[in-house]
């Protein structure tokens, strides 16, 4: 299998190098990543593994500057954005946020503010009790919850993924839960070790420490399809075992968190492209593959079209509950 | 008795020309990212991390730890020399580290700073030792009740220390309280206090106002004396490092207290900052001649320094077994151990002790080899002091500003560092202490987000604080903390009344 | 010549307004205390309050001592001739600012260590711009060169292509 990825990858690069030579775009200078996130988040680790993969598979001439700006939920990088209008040097990673966060912010910009570029992965959400807890299933912790108020529901931030899925658990299953918005997904999986709270929407890389040790355990997983099947974890049990929420009956398709790559607003569209055309390229190589699967992330590249429905439809979905619930700033 | 086996193991893993090589480069690196105000550690180690990822897991993390310990040391070297802490848990060292030095006791102080920060450093790893899997258990009973009660404690441990007017120290204290509440709240999610402009989005960064009250403040007010930084004429030499070593177990107690108190508030975790601020507290209170602290007093740099990296070495312990970062530099080395492919948690010790083990021996190696590499470099500061103070102040005014702006990129940092300038020059003439404005920057959105999270949890109710044996003993303290130099007064005051009456 | 009355009124006056800024800023968000605990703009307020109280108590404190005989504060805090040392060294700082914001850091920096040097300091040309140029260099090579920390830049980079 894996010799059968390297082999594809291999092709792949192979393939679209030749195609890169006739490109009109080429950098002609340093290029900066800016990350949305703090040091050491998500997002870091997603730009910050991209930069080291171009860097060994020599995918870019140019030199790889990685700033952080973070701040304000990210919203920082994507001003940062903004401020770049025309300068395709600067690419910003970020996540759903960078059309969500206007919604739910008064924040001076918009999504016209950056060009899409690409998606690379969907980090997935669980939904997770403690490990010494009496549910099995996601059924029987949703009865617990409706039959007696006051379970927590731990969270990164506020009004942000974390809180917008457990909303749309409530609105799905009719359960109510005090949501407890912390600092960050590490805290919010200690919180759920130590049993401060009943449960947490975390993704899979921010519990998987705790779920070794077994102070945690995922009762589904809000994803069309199961996950990839992996070594198991805890109890024989792997990433693969863990059934979707769907199938456990709460009925939410899916709630999935694009990794996307951004440029500022009218840059050229041959930049476009041989960003596109770039990240595609790291996307194919087994380092990307070995860095997906040990996130447990789902690996999916899109771009163009595909990502521009994607996000027509993440973004209906989330404005659906930000305006139910009152989120929206004017 | 088996984690001593698996410490030896973890010497033989981590000792090697190749690691050793390893730990001497990333100190010195460390001292340079140190000595930088702005440039801290949590940069200088995110700014490594791409070298790493070439490199197997335990030398990766060798080199970052060493940088860690190095901008520790270098973050002291500035406080003591300039006024200007390097590194924010190095403010505190300011207060005595740089009066002794105007007094031409720099290499006293430096030496006196470096020995107890390993001492400090040491204390913490052999905690990791021995008690790794039982501190692994009680951190995780810790939730936002007791994270606020401990960011109480040392608020508490610092109101009233200071011989200023109440109102200016009330006034200074909720001027750093409200500029770090500027910029996205965690708790509501909504933005606050940045009057629509974007560059606060961020917040004000204490980076930043520790480089302008601390380091164009201060220059401000030595130009405005006229003086040159007294003292200059200090000859070093070896001898007197040695001869400062042969006096510090005179401060066994201190030593002791601050190594506590740093462990403790890196475990729980409090962070390094907060730890070497409740460490000079205490001090201050325990000591027979509080007057003296403020003015050069030994103790008054060994307290911070040694529970500053007590706390620094202590914090690798959660971020290994539990996953939560200790301080800002440990959740971008937990950042790292993902990206090498090592998932922190609690298995992360049986999963590869390798790793584990070899990092804390690591750890013992690489804070000797800091402390010599360090001490070793005392005598090349120390005559930093000798140049002219019309070519080093300029320079020093370069280094704030530019290092104002490595800590975020932000052109508007300089003029918040120039602001910030003015404000330090106009609290220190007219005596508003800046030392709890700083306190509260530094915790005083986290001491926020636990109060409202604890809320969350009650509904409303203030009695969770109350709510079990840990968090009641914890705000216990702080209230005792709180009201000490009240009764203390009281009791003063009436033992003087019983004296002239029998009198 | 700045006497402690004025000096300790300006400050007052100035952490004054700072105090009610906040509060204004604050009363954006509820200051209240709902059934999750205090509002998202309830410690804003009260730390705001309680500056501007401590201001206001500051003020009060200065000028009834003054009023009432018992202190004039009449102490000079600053004489003229501290103002024109203050001066002399606060003045190039905000020009090394406005020429970081316009020519970029590295410029900025050789051109105030040379006025601070050559013009305040009387150093000879050799030593001024061996210190000024030397120190430029090393930023260079340190932070951009070795950190991969790109610092502020202006005409003159662009022009070298740096």
């Amino acid at each position: 299998m894996k010799q059968f990825a390297l082999t594809a990858a291999l092709t792949a690069a192979f393939a679209l190098g030749g195609g890169a030579t006739a490109q009109a775009w080429q950098p002609t200078g340093p290029i900066e990543f800016v990350v949305t996130s703090g040091p050491g988040g998500g997002t870091d680790n997603f730009a910050r593994v991209i930069q080291s993969i171009i860097s060994k598979h020599k995918l870019v001439e140019q030199s790889i500057v990685v700033v952080n700006k973070g701040g304000g939920s990210g919203a920082e990088g994507y001003l940062q954005g903004k401020a770049g209008k025309g300068d395709a040097h600067k690419v910003i990673f970020g996540t759903n946020n960078a059309y969500l966060l206007p919604y739910v912010a008064k924040l001076a910009f918009s999504k016209s503010d950056l060009t899409p570029v690409a998606a690379l992965a969907l980090d997935e959400f669980l939904l997770w009790v403690n490990g010494s807890a009496p549910y099995n299933d996601a059924k029987s912790y949703i009865d617990a919850v409706k039959a007696k108020p006051g379970f927590k529901m731990a969270g990164s931030q506020s009004k942000d993924t974390d809180q917008t899925l457990t909303v749309m658990i409530q609105e799905a299953t009719g359960a109510k839960w005090i949501y407890v918005p912390f600092q960050g997904g590490s805290a919010a999986a200690t919180q759920l070790a130590g049993g401060h709270v009943d449960s947490n929407t975390n993704n899979p890389n921010e519990n998987v420490g705790q779920w070794k040790a077994g102070q945690v355990k995922p009762l589904c997983v809000f994803s069309p399809v199961r996950l990839a099947k992996s070594e198991p974890v805890f109890g024989g049990k792997g990433w693969g075992d863990i059934p979707t929420c769907k199938e456990s009956g709460i009925p939410i398709e899916s709630f999935q968190m694009p990794r996307t790559v951004w440029l500022p607003a009218d840059v050229p569209a041959d930049a476009v492209k041989f960003y596109e055309g770039v990240l595609e390229k790291v996307s194919q190589t087994p380092e990307w593959q070995e860095f997906v699967t040990r996130t447990a992330q789902t690996a999916r590249f899109m771009k163009g079209q595909e990502l521009a429905d994607f996000v027509a439809k993440d973004e209906a979905a989330n404005k659906k509950v930000f305006e139910a619930e009152g989120w929206v700033v004017k | 008795m088996d984690n001593v086996a698996s410490l030896m193991h973890g010497f033989s893993v981590a000792i090697s020309f190749h690691h050793i090589a390893l730990m001497i480069a990333g100190v010195l690196l460390g001292i340079l990212v140190g000595v930088l105000p702005g440039l801290g550690a949590p940069n200088g180690v995110s700014l490594m991390l791409p070298l790493t990822f070439s490199m197997d897991p335990v030398s990766a993390i060798i080199l970052l730890t060493s940088l860690y310990w190095g901008a520790l040391f270098g973050g002291s070297t500035t406080s003591i020399l300039f006024n200007i802490p390097g590194e924010p848990s190095s403010v505190a060292t300011t207060f005595d580290g740089h009066p002794m030095a105007k007094q031409g006791k720099a290499t006293e102080a430096l030496s006196l700073a470096f020995l107890s920060a390993g001492f400090g450093a040491l204390a913490g790893v052999i905690l990791i030792t021995v008690l790794s899997s039982w501190v692994a258990g009680f951190a995780l009973r810790f939730s936002s009740p007791e994270f606020f009660a401990v960011y109480f404690i040392t608020f508490a441990s610092f109101i009233g220390l200071g011989g200023a007017s109440p109102f200016k120290t009330i006034v200074a204290m909720c001027v750093g309280f409200s500029l770090a509440s500027i910029g996205m709240d965690t708790v509501s999610g909504s933005v606050r206090l940045t009057f629509g402009f974007d560059v606060l989005l961020a917040g004000v960064s204490f980076l930043i106002a520790v480089i302008g009250l601390f380091g164009v403040g201060e220059l401000l007010l030595t130009m405005e004396d006229g003086l040159s930084f007294r003292g200059i004429a200090a000859k070093v030499r070896l001898g007197d490092v040695l001869r400062t070593a042969a006096k510090l177990p005179r401060y066994w107690l201190a030593l002791l207290r601050s190594a506590a108190i740093g462990i403790w508030m890196g475990i729980t975790p409090g962070g390094p900052t907060a730890a070497s601020f409740l460490s000079y507290a205490m001090a201050k209170r325990s000591s027979r001649n509080p007057e003296k602290f403020g003015k050069g007093e030994p103790e008054g740099v060994i307290s911070p320094e040694t529970a500053d990296h007590a706390a620094g070495s202590a914090a690798m312990l959660p971020m290994l077994a539990l996953g939560i970062p200790g301080s800002a530099t440990a959740a971008v080395m937990m950042g790292g151990l993902m990206i090498w492919g090592l998932n922190p948690g609690p298995t992360l010790f049986t999963d590869r002790p390798d790793f584990v083990w070899g990092l804390i021996a690591s750890m013992y190696l690489g804070n000797i080899v800091a402390v010599i590499t360090v001490l070793a470099t005392v005598p090349l500061f120390a005559s930093i002091l000798r140049i002219p103070f019309s070519i080093i102040g300029p320079l020093i005014i370069v280094v704030c500003f530019i290092g104002a702006y490595t800590v975020a990129g932000k052109p508007f940092d300089l003029w918040i560092a120039l602001a910030f300038g003015i404000v330090g020059y106009a609290f220190k003439k007219l005596d508003y202490p800046i030392a709890p404005m700083i306190l509260a920057m530094v915790i005083g959105d986290k001491a926020e987000d636990a109060f409202r999270q604890s809320m969350i949890f009650s509904q409303g109710s203030l009695s969770i604080f109350w709510s079990n044996a840990l968090v009641s003993t914890l705000m216990g303290i702080g209230l005792m903390l709180l009201f000490m130099p009240l009764i203390g007064a009281t009791i003063r005051r009436m033992r003087g009344q019983a004296v002239s009456r029998t009198a | 010549m700045v006497t402690r009355l004025w000096a300790e009124t300006v400050v007052a006056l100035f952490t004054l307004a700072y105090g009610l800024t906040i509060v204004w800023g604050a009363l954006e968000f509820g200051i209240g205390w709902d059934t999750s605990g205090p509002e998202a703009g309830a410690f804003p307020f009260y730390t705001g309050m309680l500056v501007a109280l401590g201001s206001l108590a500051t003020l009060a404190l200065t000028w009834s001592k003054r009023l009432s005989g018992r202190d004039m504060l009449a102490e000079v805090v600053l004489d003229g001739e501290r103002i024109h040392r203050v001066a002399s060294f606060f003045l190039p700082i905000l020009g090394f600012v406005i020429l970081c914001a316009t020519l970029g850091m590295y410029v900025a920096t050789v051109v105030y260590l040379v006025f601070t040097m050559r013009f305040q300091g009387g150093f000879g040309w050799l030593r001024t711009l061996t210190v000024a140029i030397g120190s430029a260099v090393f930023f260079y090579l340190a932070l951009e060169r070795f950190f991969h920390i790109p610092l502020m830049k202006g005409p003159l980079e662009a022009a070298l292509g740096l």
